[in-house]
């Protein structure tokens, strides 16, 4: 190898995506997890195959094709995809998160109607009418449709004051 | 005759007016997941699959049929009224359905879209009635080597076909697949991958992990400057097509009938290979080939006609053999699992009057699309002028009831928020997502029936070559894997597949 291919190698690899990289190192390193934690399963018993066979051959997979990955983004990389608009998915995943967490508490309704209010009224600056109406119409109208009309119990809240009221 | 009997037997089951109504809303549904352009058939079922959850299993698996093939039905009105496809498999028929709209002839190209699906739907359907017995005897027959092989050929010819690069398809098969090792070993029964968490012992729930990576990673990926479309409806008096655009658009549906049976019975196969097949016979065989492009009746129906016929070609192999043919059938295949039913062979063995009920619900459902779909068109419309961010909250909703109700646990909407940022991060590093879901359904399947014949054959792999149906298969999903290499070229217009 010259010293001029070096200098190229070096200089495509410059252009490789950070985002890219980072994705194909993630990939390869559950790979290599997996690789190692399925030895411990067990590849082979007495009786044949054992728990860690699917699961090691997959992580080889994984790992493998990780490698010829980053061999074809050093040859050629490619064109990076457009953002994402960040402001949105953090909005979306941190209501997410918190309506989750505080689901089982403040019960199906009240949770519900107030992330619908999040990402309607404050998010997408609807009207305080249609807002409302399709916010308790999501929640208190989903938790009675679902309850009763399609036997599916969506949660109550743990706080005996709201569940009293029927929230 | 028996075969007759037995359908008959289906469709008195299927008539009860719960059934119809199961068929109905299905059909209603599925038709609104298909006009909305931000939510496709994949993750549209596995979001309303909670919905049947306490539905017998009868009505529940028409009602999720019915959403299926109801997509398929919507995803083409956008494409002709507004040139965006609701679903990956109308994309093609975008150029000369929206060439029509643009011409005044909306009307006609939905009719057309409507009976071409109709008459392609019933055709295939009539093959899986047909088929289902000999199949199912056939498939009784298949052991463990011939079945793991079967999967193996569906999941390359997938994996080949998905998106632009092998790698990354082959990527997103195994990540699939390790999804599915999660949770308690079937046959061991030893903790796999659960790090040290109760909740996995039982695995991920599937539901979660496909709408977070299909529902919620869409709706993350949106951008700025989306607007509301502005779109009329035609009105009732142009939906008849003249008799002209009858006559031309019959050969086209009938070659489009029969390229969608064909590709539906193959695992692996995407409605939209079909689309695209089907757009390619009429550009080569149709009379009127050169006006392809500027709004020719043809172009709708072929594609149309395919897409449909493919989609209920499709359940064949789900019956039949219990093999999912398309990530769509994987999520309806997760369905019966849920609901105790084995799709397969078996099927007919020991739930016969569910299976015929289903089937009999296909032709209803069918004839229900066909006759809702044209007249509602200005229903459908008005659901597209919905501003977008009440539809996104309105879907967001829907997402976190669908996580929640599985198993009646927070755990689970957890679980589809970070399989959303997961979706998130395929979609931008260009990872096509279908191999994965075929992956996570078959996964299981897939390792019992390897251990199983390994068992058999007491490690030895050799019995995966000696067995002449096992060794064909695992022949051509090597030469399928290795196409790249001895430079076996896919056809090009397939490189756009938009629905991997």
């Amino acid at each position: 190898m010259t010293t001029e291919s070096v200098t190229a190698t070096s200089k495509t690899a410059a252009r490789v995506a950070p985002s890219v990289l980072a994705g194909i190192g993630a990939f390869a390193a559950v790979g290599v997890y997996v690789l190692i934690s399925s030895v411990g399963l067990g590849l082979w018993t007495s009786l044949g195959p054992g728990p860690g066979l699917f699961p090691f051959a997959m992580g080889a997979v994984l790992a493998a094709m990780s490698a010829v990955w980053l061999l074809q983004e050093l040859r050629r990389p490619s064109e990076t995809a457009e953002g994402v608009d960040r402001a949105l998915v953090i909005a979306v995943v941190a209501s997410l998160v918190v309506l989750a967490a505080v689901m089982d508490l403040l019960g199906f309704q009240l949770s519900m109607f107030l992330f619908l209010m999040y990402h309607l009224k404050l998010r997408g600056r609807r009207a305080w009418p249609s807002s409302l109406v399709t916010a308790l119409a999501g929640s208190v109208g989903a938790f009675y449709a679902f309850n009763y009309g399609l036997n599916v119990a969506l949660p109550v809240s743990a706080f005996p004051l709201l569940n009293t009221i029927g929230l | 005759m028996d075969t007759l009997n037995e359908l008959m037997g289906g469709f008195a089951a299927a008539m009860t007016w719960q059934n119809l109504l199961f068929a109905f809303l299905g059909c209603l549904l599925g038709t609104i997941i298909g006009v909305l352009p931000g939510i496709g058939p994949v993750a549209g079922v596995a979001l309303l699959i909670p919905l049947t959850l306490n539905l017998d299993a009868t009505g529940a698996i028409i009602m999720l049929c019915a959403i299926f093939y109801g997509t398929a039905y919507g995803g083409t009105i956008t494409s002709v009224l507004l040139n965006t496809p609701g679903e990956a498999a109308s994309a093609i028929t975008t150029i000369d359905g929206y060439a029509m709209t643009k011409l005044g002839k909306a009307g006609a190209a939905l009719t057309i879209a409507a009976v071409g699906s109709f008459v392609g739907g019933t055709v295939a359907t009539l093959g899986l009635v047909m088929a289902a017995k000999p199949l199912g005897e056939l498939g009784l027959l298949v052991g463990p080597p011939e079945f793991f092989a079967l999967m193996v050929v569906g999941i390359s010819l997938l994996v080949a076909l998905a998106g632009k690069s092998m790698v990354k398809a082959v990527i997103s098969g195994a990540l699939g697949l390790l999804i599915a090792m999660v949770g308690i070993d079937p046959v061991a029964g030893a903790p796999r991958f659960t790090f040290g968490m109760d909740r996995l012992l039982d695995g991920v729930s599937f539901v979660a992990v496909i709408v977070g990576v299909f529902g919620l990673s869409e709706l993350l990926s949106y951008r700025k400057g989306t607007t509301t479309p502005n779109v009329h409806a035609p009105n009732l008096r142009s939906l008849l097509p003249t008799g002209r655009e009858w006559r031309r658009s019959a050969p086209a549906m009938a070659r489009g009938t029969g390229i969608g049976f064909g590709l539906g019975l193959i695992p692996g196969m995407t409605g939209s290979v079909s689309s695209l097949l089907a757009y390619g016979a009429e550009k080569k065989f149709s009379r009127h080939r050169n006006e392809l492009g500027k709004g020719a009746i043809e172009g709708v129906a072929g594609p149309e006609t395919a897409n449909n016929s493919h989609a209920n070609a499709a359940l064949i192999p789900l019956f039949t053999l219990g093999i999912p043919a398309s990530p769509t059938i994987a999520v309806l295949m997760g369905a019966f699992l849920q609901q105790g039913l084995t799709p397969g062979p078996t099927l007919f063995t020991e739930h016969s009057e569910i299976a015929w009920a289903i089937i009999a619900s296909l032709f209803i459902g069918n004839l229900l699309l066909l006759v809702l779909n044209v007249p509602l068109v200005g229903l459908w419309t008005s659901i597209l002028r919905v501003p977008t961010t009440i539809l996104t909250a309105l879907i967001l909703l829907f997402m976190v009831i669908g996580a929640y109700t599985i198993n009646f646990s927070v755990f689970d909407v957890f679980v589809m928020i970070g399989f959303g940022l997961l979706g998130l991060a395929l979609r931008h590093l260009d990872i096509p997502l279908a191999p994965m879901v075929l992956t996570l359904v078959l996964g299981p399947l897939m390792e019992r029936s390897l251990r199983e014949s390994l068992e058999i054959s007491q490690g030895d792999f050799g019995i995966f070559t000696s067995r002449p149906i096992s060794a064909v298969l695992i022949g051509l999903g090597l030469l399928i894997i290795f196409s790249p290499l001895l430079k076996l070229r896919k056809p090009k217009a397939l490189n756009e597949d938009p629905e991997t």
